[in-house]
């Protein structure tokens, strides 16, 4: 395996990209702000000084946000006292609860990748999961089985819909060689429509009261488990089945024969095909698991995160994904750790909004640069002037 | 080849493998058309009772109304009368027959017939109906032009939605701080310029892959102007107070009965597009520039080995194509609904993909997409409108549904430019 240095050395880029970003979202801060643009005229390095002054009040508002208030952390530590403790550390932990539905479509869209396919569709994938497990749960959870039952029961719904969504662009992929890239993005829109239809005309799932296209409360019908001891800290299960998959997708991948199959219609479709190895079929299993991962994360997202379901459920999710595939460099490990960054980020951008009003949404700004930075490391070479010596060759040559 | 032929001249009753596919299909789709002809003939029975009650606005907005009448019955017969014929002459003619020609004839009475059936005698202004429908063809078609020319140069476009997004917010804040009319559109051109210059400094200079460049203007395009209409626009809505440019009457014309009010008191983005895709479709096919495009999404190395830059003309496609969808863009926030909001576009810049795709890369056909999936927007607003109980959803996955149909090759293969998204390298 590789050394510290393998890590570091593939850990630059992503992480550069990200703080270059940050970078650029902190001047854009500055100069959307109208006071301190207001300011220039008349004082200009007062005008800059308040502009710094108000980007590292929001940054810092985002890592509190994100990764909890340290003097209070360290006041809790002093403490001892373990409800303190566990209020001082619920910060990371919504992170962490962030980062489940980010690690889902993260890792889905890498198997996609792999494949050599681009599924856009994380959110049509992501909401038709959300659908199956919000109808499941109210079924089984309904017929009042046993809650590990309705638990397996309900994920699996969310990851057999979600799979079936991926399977759609796969399948015409193959068949009629439909670009799944426009083929997701419809099924984007379609899946959502659908979502709404049902929410609002199909009593199994419609809220009692509803006029709204929301679902019924899905805590009276299944609970997903905390994991931590205590009820404040919502962490769930979702996030160790979010783990295991990344290590099941590591598995499948990188040691078995199917998996070998389809990095390698990924790599070099005409070889694969040569070679026999049925790249057709790699294809449309890995747009279906794409699909059931993706599927998967909205399950959890749904039942064990909001507890609703609705059609903004998916916030742009399959859009974070694509930005968090491909900063993981498509490696489970990669999509993992960065899925934990941009859940952090989208954690800490909630208090932000609520200390500096600064609309999260600067965020998706912030995660598009960060792909475009990954996606063209001659620019980002360029914008930073580090020497990326071997990657600025390669693509030169 | 001789051998074959020979074949055929002794036994001309045995049909190779091909031609026996495709009679088995033709077979299949005769079918399938005698299915629908039937079930129109039910609907007719069904809907004996029903009368359509349509109506057109003759001379002023509201005021004498031109009533049309008829029942519903009647649609529905001619429409399995139409689809009647079809299935004969696809079973008598088999794989020769042109049966897409059948059901253009066809479709325009299917869809009156499900349109007044589902109205169940509710009055209709057909007027609002169409105007809707133009009015929303205008950008969209402009839009799904933008994509063609940069597809057609082989630079794929999934942006114009970013672009639409752009556009809008810098059309709403120019045209809000200048206070003229122009300075929208204008304004949304030269930001949308200015993004297709980004795209193609990533794809093409950079060899970013043109989809992940794609994802990275939309997915900024959505995040930026969410942020800035939130933490500007919101609380100075003095940036937010565009001059709406409204449907404008032409003279003479716009004051004809009838069709004055249906095609001559338009949004004038409607009369543009019109005019922008008679001009490209001449660029494209008639000019030396658009042989050279199209040579450059098709075999850009041909295109080089006999000296055009392709590159260059790559370039000046993607500004030229960013210009028209930022420019389209305008509209959104321009045609009088207050202003700039969070995405204002709603997926109306990937409805442009879909009637580019729709359109199979021709800048008439788009329009025409275009107009199908304006008409199915504003049937669904109508519709809701009047209460009807068909779900609004239906009519507004037809666009959706329609693209996936069409990109799976179940009526028709459409085949885009051989090169589009391929990065190129100039020698």
């Amino acid at each position: 395996m590789k050394g510290l240095r393998g890590v570091l050395s593939s850990v630059r880029l992503p992480a550069l990209s990200i703080l270059v970003a940050l970078l650029v979202g902190g001047l854009v801060i500055m100069f959307s702000d109208l006071e301190v643009l207001a300011m220039i005229p008349n004082n200009p390095i007062g005008a800059l000084g308040e502009g710094i002054g108000r980007v590292g009040a929001a940054y810092s508002a985002l890592l509190r946000g994100a990764f909890g208030n340290p003097e209070r952390i360290v006041e809790a530590i002093a403490s001892g006292d373990p409800v303190e403790l566990a209020r001082a550390a619920r910060p990371i932990t919504e992170s962490l609860l962030k980062s489940i539905p980010l690690m889902f479509v993260g890792l889905g869209v890498s198997v996609a990748f792999r494949s050599g396919e681009f599924n856009i569709g994380g959110e049509g994938q992501f909401l038709m999961g959300g659908l199956g497990a919000t109808t499941f749960a109210i079924v089984l959870g309904g017929a009042g089985l046993p809650a590990p039952i309705v638990i397996f029961g309900t994920v699996l719904a969310g990851a057999i819909f979600g799979a079936a969504w991926g399977f759609i662009p796969g399948f015409l992929k193959v068949r009629a060689g439909s670009s799944e890239v426009i083929t997701t993005i419809m099924l984007n829109y379609i899946a959502s429509l659908f979502v709404f239809f049902l929410l609002s005309n199909w009593t199994l799932i419609q809220r009692e009261d509803g006029t709204q296209p929301i679902s019924k409360a899905l805590a009276d019908y299944v609970v997903i488990p905390g994991i931590l001891p205590i009820p404040e800290l919502r962490l769930h299960l979702g996030f160790l089945v979010a783990l295991a998959a990344a290590v099941a997708v590591s598995w499948f991948l990188f040691r078995t024969t199917r998996g070998f199959e389809l990095r390698t219609a990924g790599l070099n479709l005409a070889a694969a095909r040569y070679a026999g190895m049925g790249a057709s079929s790699s294809i449309v299993a890995a747009m279906a698991i794409s699909g059931a991962l993706a599927g998967m994360g909205g399950a959890f997202e749904v039942t064990g995160t909001i507890k609703q379901f609705s059609t903004v459920v998916s916030g742009g999710v399959g859009f974070t994904a694509i930005a968090i595939a491909l900063v993981g460099g498509t490696r489970p490990s990669g999509v993992v750790a960065t899925a934990l960054v941009f859940g952090a980020l989208r954690n800490g951008g909630g208090l932000m909004g609520l200390e500096t009003s600064i609309p999260i949404d600067l965020l998706f700004f912030i995660q598009a640069l960060v792909i475009m930075f990954i996606a063209a490391p001659n620019l980002t070479a360029r914008i930073i002037r580090l020497p990326f010596r071997r990657k600025s060759k390669e693509a030169v040559a | 080849m001789s051998k074959s032929a020979k074949t055929n001249a002794v036994a001309t009753h045995v049909m190779g493998a091909e031609e026996l596919k495709a009679l088995r299909g033709s077979r299949i789709r005769a079918f399938i058309f005698a299915i629908f002809a039937l079930a129109a003939f039910a609907a007719a029975t069904a809907n004996s009772a029903t009368i359509a009650n349509l109506s057109l606005w003759v001379d002023t907005i509201g005021g004498t109304d031109a009533l049309i009448s008829f029942p519903v019955a009647i649609v529905w017969i001619g429409s399995g009368l139409v689809l009647g014929a079809v299935a004969a002459a696809q079973y008598r003619l088999g794989g020769k027959y042109r049966w897409r020609v059948g059901i253009a004839i066809a479709s325009p009475l299917i869809v009156t017939a499900l349109f007044t059936t589902l109205l169940a005698g509710t009055p209709a202004n057909l007027t609002v109906l169409f105007t809707g429908t133009f009015n929303y063809a205008g950008p969209v078609a402009i839009g799904a032009l933008a994509g063609i020319i940069s597809e057609r140069s082989g630079v794929l476009n999934i942006a114009i939605e970013g672009k639409f997004l752009l556009g809008a917010l810098s059309g709403a804040v120019a045209s809000s701080i200048f206070g003229i009319a122009i300075a929208g559109p204008i304004a949304g051109a030269v930001i949308g310029a200015l993004v297709g210059l980004l795209l193609a400094i990533l794809g093409l200079r950079y060899k970013v892959d043109q989809i992940v460049a794609g994802t990275v203007i939309n997915l900024g395009a959505a995040g930026i102007t969410t942020f800035i209409y939130l933490r500007v626009l919101q609380i100075h809505s003095e940036f937010n107070s565009p001059v709406s440019i409204l449907p404008v009457k032409i003279p003479v014309l716009g004051d004809l009965p009838i069709v004055g009010n249906l095609l001559f008191t338009l949004s004038p983005y409607s009369y543009l597009a019109l005019i922008l895709v008679a001009f490209f479709t001449y660029m494209l096919f008639r000019t030396r520039w658009g042989l050279r495009l199209r040579a450059s999404g098709e075999m850009p190395a041909a295109a080089g080995t006999v000296g055009v830059d392709v590159m260059k003309l790559r370039y000046r496609a993607m500004i030229l194509a960013g210009a028209l969808a930022g420019l389209a863009g305008s509209y959104l926030a321009l045609s009088g609904t207050g202003g700039f909001g969070m995405g204002i576009s709603a997926g109306r810049g990937f409805i442009a993909l879909a009637a580019l795709i729709f359109g199979a890369w021709k800048p008439w056909n788009a329009l025409g997409a275009a107009l199908i999936f304006g008409f199915a927007e504003a049937a669904s607003t109508l519709l809701s409108i009047l209460g009807v109980g068909l779900p609004p959803q239906v009519l507004l996955a037809v666009p959706y549904v329609m693209t996936i149909i069409v990109v799976a090759g179940l009526i028709g293969r459409v085949r885009g430019p051989a090169s589009a998204g391929r990065p190129y390298e100039q020698g």
